[in-house]
Parts: structure tokens; sequence; C-alpha cells
């Protein structure tokens, strides 16, 4: 900086993209680390320094004016080169080469943020340019501070007015927000990905059996979709392929993804000392990720806003008024009352019943005293009968009571050896009637060490509106294979009917109860006719 | 402000701020309270969100109710009973009054579905097996009176579910629940039949007059228990 007063103040023009700067960045990395938070559990440990809610529209909007900031200084140097340029030979000072170093860093993390948003796999790099970035803001402006104190404020916030100095502030005030918001505008209606949906006779079968193998599907355009942030794939991530087809009357969905393990010990029973006890990491918190079954979800609605149609509220408390929650990641509900229908397929849960769970997401639930677990405005359905249950009296950590056990103790044979043997699948869920409720009589059947499965179906199926979805995958050398279907209107107030334009989202599960992976931009369904 | 003082300013308050983040973690969801509270089946009570539990003490109210089930045992929540009153000496009105006089013998017996009785099952098999029990310390178990019922009907349900609390009342059906108000002439299709006794739906918390013969739902209440008073 240079020693003079006059000499070290700025041009408006200067002070008023710096400023917008230093705000776009700052808002970029407090929503950008509470979003890595999703996948970067160690994040939470600053939980309470970082901003709650609705953060990725925060995120997207700051980039893309740090975007137009930098774009303006890039063609602005590229016009009029520094005035107080060092020639690269010679050492420029500390604090210039902070700033030399801080162009690329900027660099690397507005255009790894773009390509991330696009579906690119870079959350790492990105993850550690923001980190990159926070260093260089020390750095630089830590450091200026610490040096020259107020006056440093003074130079960066107080302009040194002349008439074109003034002129150029002017028109930068005028044109930049319009720029900012034609941007934003642009990249919130025309930034989905687009999955083409054929059209298909109504005589033309289409069997929901997880096997897509019908001529249909060969022909359906096939939409390849990058989603991460979830738990025990490889990285966390996981690329889905979707196919979509219609017959006028039912909507076809095809979801397969890489997945090296088929999922299916759904929160067994193993009978230590103690009696049976949950296998468990992290559902006390609703937030389990070893023993729990593979899923998959699909988010359908009108609205295409990014983060799962604006319905993703990341936070401890993003609501002030409803409890918050265990696991500190966030609700998912709807801010303005807009139903989205959610589907979601579980690998054991549903799977054997042909069905995915029909569910939605609206305005938050009202807090309810006796639920442990607030859901906001995730919600089920309603059925008029069937469902499974979980095979405990009351779920705690530690021993637990079993609802039931198996009628004949060597029902129980094909867990144990899977537990020892890999090749060895068994479903894990049993059938309500191959059960007779808990006895402690019965129990003394039962050795140390012995599995149980914990789902339970005590029909073969829901019924009633949260039935409305179905659904079966298969599982087959490394590669989950989901077939879909559902009306295209179905009558019910609480699902989403389906036509040309609306938007989905997928997320896939590995083993986690809601760790799932994720994608930012929407994927808009073209329905031919 | 010296250099030093800058310094300790800047590097000082974001690593302050970073070390108390660190170190004061967010406290755990804690339960609201309410007036509905868990009562074992020993009758003490548990916390909002323990379990299991076999009944619910209203504080409003000061009844006891009973929980209903999934374990095939004689609350579960599956089973349905007919309107049937023995007219045995002692038995009385519902409501709790000195004038209460034995009552005759009303109501069809046993045209219920249960796992429990040999026969078929009516409301008076419920009674008599709940107060043999003495479920959650209680041997006054009884049919609520429609206004007693009806104080369980809960507007704010979630979508689809039965117009009850359900985390505390679980295995509540979408059916029809016994009162013990009966007498009540019927209508329509069941005018032949003369008179039978009001149950609540709660589908939508409505009240009806059904025959006495209709295989419907039941929830006990105690009106005098020690664990709600």
């Amino acid at each position: 900086m240079p020693p003079s007063h006059s000499s070290r103040q700025k041009s408006p023009l200067w002070v008023l993209t710096h400023s917008a700067a230093v705000f776009a960045v700052l808002i970029s990395l407090l929503t950008g680390l509470r979003i890595a938070t999703l996948s970067q559990p160690a994040l939470m440990q600053i939980e309470e320094l970082l901003p709650q809610g609705e953060v990725h529209q925060f995120h997207f909007f700051s980039a893309l004016m740090l975007s137009f900031i930098a774009l303006g200084f890039v063609v602005h140097r590229l016009r009029i080169p520094s005035p107080t340029g060092t020639p690269f030979r010679r050492w420029p000072g500390w604090h210039r080469a902070i700033i030399r170093a801080g162009y690329p860093l900027l660099a690397v993390a507005i255009i790894s943020g773009w390509l991330l948003f696009s579906g690119a796999n870079l959350r790492q790099v990105h993850l550690a340019c923001a980190f990159g970035v926070l260093l260089y803001l020390f750095l630089h402006g830590g450091l200026y501070g610490i040096r020259w104190g107020r006056q440093a404020l003074v130079a960066t916030l107080v302009p040194q007015l002349s008439r074109t100095s003034l002129v150029a502030g002017v028109v930068v005030i005028g044109l930049g927000p319009l720029l900012v918001s034609l941007g934003w505008v642009n990249l919130r209606q025309q930034s989905h990905f687009t999955l083409t949906v054929n059209a298909i006779p109504l005589r033309i079968p289409i069997h929901i059996d997880g096997e897509g193998s019908e001529p249909p599907w060969q022909s359906a355009r096939t939409l390849y979709i990058f989603t991460d942030g979830g738990a025990n794939f490889d990285n966390g991530a996981t690329e889905v392929e979707l196919r979509a087809l219609h017959n006028r009357e039912e909507f076809y969905l095809q979801a397969r993804w890489r997945d090296a393990d088929e999922s299916l010990a759904h929160l067994p029973l193993v009978k230590s000392a103690h009696g049976w006890e949950v296998q468990q990491h992290g559902f006390h918190q609703f937030n389990e990720t070893r023993h729990y079954e593979d899923k998959f979800a699909v988010l359908l609605s009108p609205d295409c806003d990014f983060a799962a149609a604006g319905t993703a509220h990341l936070g401890r408390k993003p609501l002030k008024n409803a409890p918050a929650n265990w696991h500190g990641k966030g609700y998912h509900y709807s801010d303005d009352g807009q139903l989205h229908d959610l589907w979601h397929w579980k690998a054991v849960r549903t799977n054997d019943m042909y069905l995915a769970d029909d569910n939605y997401i609206s305005s938050p639930d009202i807090p309810r005293p006796g639920a442990r677990r607030y859901t906001a405005g995730y919600q089920q359905d309603g059925k008029e009968s069937g469902a499974y249950v979980m095979n405990w009296q009351w779920y705690r950590p530690g021993a637990i009571t079993p609802k039931r056990l198996p009628l004949d103790p060597a029902q129980l044979a094909v867990y144990q050896q899977a537990q020892t043997d890999r090749e060895s699948r068994p479903q894990w869920v049993a059938s309500w009637f191959d059960y007779q409720p808990y006895s402690a009589e019965a129990d003394n059947n039962y050795a140390e060490g012995t599995a149980m499965p914990s789902v339970i179906y005590n029909s073969n199926r829901f019924e009633g509106d949260r039935a409305d979805v179905r659904a079966r995958a298969q599982w087959r050398d490394g590669y989950w294979t989901l077939e879909m279907a559902r009306k295209l209107v179905t009558g019910s107030s609480l699902d989403v009917p389906i036509h040309d334009g609306i938007c989905l989202w997928v997320s896939a599960f590995d083993r986690a109860q809601i760790a799932h992976t994720r994608h930012t931009r929407a994927i808009r369904l073209e329905l031919q006719q | 402000m010296n250099l030093w003082q800058r310094t300790l300013l800047i590097v000082g308050v974001p690593l302050a701020a970073i070390t108390a983040a660190v170190l004061h973690q967010p406290a755990k969801p804690e339960p609201a309270p309410y007036h509905l509270t868990k009562i074992a089946a020993d009758g003490k009570t548990l916390p909002p969100w323990a379990g299991p539990w076999s009944c619910v003490c209203d504080r409003t109210t000061g009844l006891l109710w009973e929980v209903k089930t999934d374990d095939e045992g004689i609350h579960d929540g599956l089973w349905t009973y007919s309107w049937y009153r023995a007219g045995a000496a002692g038995f009385h009105t519902a409501a709790r009054t000195n004038l209460a006089e034995p009552l005759p013998e009303a109501g069809v017996p046993d045209n219920g579905d249960c796992y429990f009785e040999k026969t078929r099952c009516d409301t008076e098999d419920l009674i008599r097996r709940t107060n043999r029990q003495t479920l959650c310390g209680e041997n006054n178990w009884r049919l609520p009176t429609s206004v007693e019922l009806a104080s369980l009907i809960y507007p704010l349900a979630k979508a689809g579910q039965a117009k009850i609390d359900t985390d505390y009342f679980p295995h509540t059906k979408h059916g029809d629940y016994w009162t013990a108000d009966e007498g009540d002439t019927l209508q329509n299709v069941y005018r032949h039949l003369q008179t039978g006794a009001e149950a609540i739906s709660f589908i939508e918390g409505e009240k009806f007059t059904i025959p006495h013969r209709n295989a419907a739902f039941v929830r006990l209440v105690s009106a005098d228990s020690k664990s709600c008073h």
C-alpha cells in the first residue's frame, strides 16, 4: 500500500467492485461451508458460525455476482493494465504477492464451482479452494488490517472522487445489478437438464420387475446425472442413468446406479448377553450410515428451483418455531405451501411389496410433543392398511424386546450364514405370520450372537394413497436397476400430476438413512405426444 | 490501536469464535410440555420419548386411557367387539354418580373378532379381562362416554391418519370406537333394530349411533386412576 493518504484512496469503481467482491466471497464461503457440512461431518464442529436455511440460492447468487465481477475485472485489465504493476521478474512485496496468488485461486474456485454446478465431480477441488480463499482473506485483508489498521478500511471504502471516475461508478451501479439480475433469472430458468419421456402405445406392457428389458426402454433417451454428497458410495458419489416413458395413462421411470454392495441388512437384531440389540451406527440420531438398506428417492415438483425445488433447508434449526433436528443436516419443507411429490423406494421395506413409499414434501408440520423425530415438511401419504413394522416393542440403544420371534428357530439359520458368507444374500424381511408374539420362553431358544431381521411385513402391500407408486429393483453386478410406475394423474391431493415441464430430482442412498447423494440442477420432463 | 492490538483483534477474534463454536455444541432436542403422559403397564409414569407404555393419562380431563397394541394380546388394536352389557349386579352407568343403579342386560354378546376368547368378543369381555389384569394398576376400566371419547379427537392429525394423537395412541384404526352411551334410536336401514349405542369414528371424529351387533373397536377408560391423579 502506498505511503500517502491521497494516493491510497481508490476510485469509486474500484471501491464498488472490491466491496461487492468481498460481500460475494463472504456469502459464498459461509453458505458453501454450510453446504459442505452435508458431506464433510468434521465441518459440523463450526456449524454455529454458519448460516441456516435455504442457503443454496444465496450460494449460487453470490457465485454469479462474483463471476460477473471477475469477468469485469479481467476485461478491465485486458484493456487497461495495472498502473501499479510490478514486472514478474522482480519481487513485488508480500502484499502484492498475496494478491497475485489470490487471482488464480479465485479463478479456480469460480470455475470449479460452475463445473460442479453443471454436474462434474469436483466437490473436493471446490472445497479445497474454499479453504484456500479463507486463508487468502486472512492474509490479504487481515495483514492489511494489521499493518495499516483503520487506514486500510478508509482506503478500501472511501473513494477518491473525480468526474470521470464518478461516471464509471454510476455506470457500474446501474448496470451491475441489472446484469446480475438478468443472469440470475436466466440461470434459474435455463439451467435444468431435460429428460425426454417417450410416448408408447397403451397396448405395450411395461413390467415393473427391475429388469428394464422391454424394447421401449432400449429406445428411450438416457440422461446421465452425476450425484454426490452421499454416504458409503465411492467418494460419496454415483452416476444415475435415467430413462422415462409414458402411455398417456401411466408414467414409467427407470433408474440405474452404481452401488458396489447390495445392502439389505436393515438394522438387524443380534442377541447379546444383555438381550436383543439393534445393530446401529447413527440410528439413534436418525442418521444411520452402516446397518441400513439401500434406497432411492425421486422428487417431483412443478417448481424447478435449485436444491430440490427449494425444499432443502440446511442446518440444525432452520425453522425458528420448530424443533431442531438431531443430525444437524437440515429439513425438507416448502416455504410457500407448494406440494412436492416424493417417491421413496426402499430395498427391504418396500421392494418386496413391489412399491415405493409414496410421500410428499409440503409446509412444515406442527411440532408434535410425542414424536422424538420432527421431519418438517417430509410426510407420508395416508394409507388404509398394510405396512411393514419394525421388530421391536420400543427402540432404544442397548437391549430391546422384539415384537415377534420366529415360529421355528431354524428360520434364522440363513441370517447366521450371511454374517460370515458375503455371497449369501438372504431377504432381511420377515413375514408376520411366520413369526409369533414375543415370549421369554420362546426367547430361550436363541443363543447369543443370533441375528434376526428387524423388518416384518404385516401385509403384502400398502393400501390407499401411499401405494400409488409401483416399484421394483434388482441388484446385479454392482448396479441397481429400478423401475417405477405411477398414473400421470392419480386424483390424490397429495400427489403431483405429471405433465410436460414438471421437474424431478433423484437421490441414491447406500445403506444410509438420510445421507443421500444429490444434484443441483433440476431435471425437466419433456413428454412426447 | 498499535500493531499488537490490531494483531490480537484480527487474529484473536476469529480464533475465539471458532474455538467457542467447536467447544459449544448445540443442545439436543428436548420434549415440550404436553397434557398427555405415558404410563407403563405397572402404573409408573414414563418420559415423553420413552416406551413401551400401556396407558395414557390426559391431564386436562384426569382420565386414564387404554393404549392399543399389535401384540395379539387382549389390547390388540385389530380386535373388534359387539356392544354388550351383561346386566349383572354391580354393573353401573358409566357416568360417575352415587345414584347409579345396576342396569339391565343390553346389547349383543360375542359378535366381534378377537383371538383371546374362545367364542367371539364383546365389550364386556375386554372390560372384564382388563380389570382382572389391573392394567396400569387399575381395576375400574369401562367404556368411555361419548363426551369422554370425543376429548381424544385430534383435528391436527397428519393427513391420512386417524384423528387422534398417534404418537401417544398408536394402532388406532380408521373406524368406529364404542362409547358407553346407548339406547338412541337407530335411523334409516337400521331402524328395524330399534336402538343402538353411540360410536365415534376416528376417520373424521364424527359421532354415530350404530347397532349393538356391529363389530367396532374399543378404547377403555379409567376415571379414578392413581397414576392420573
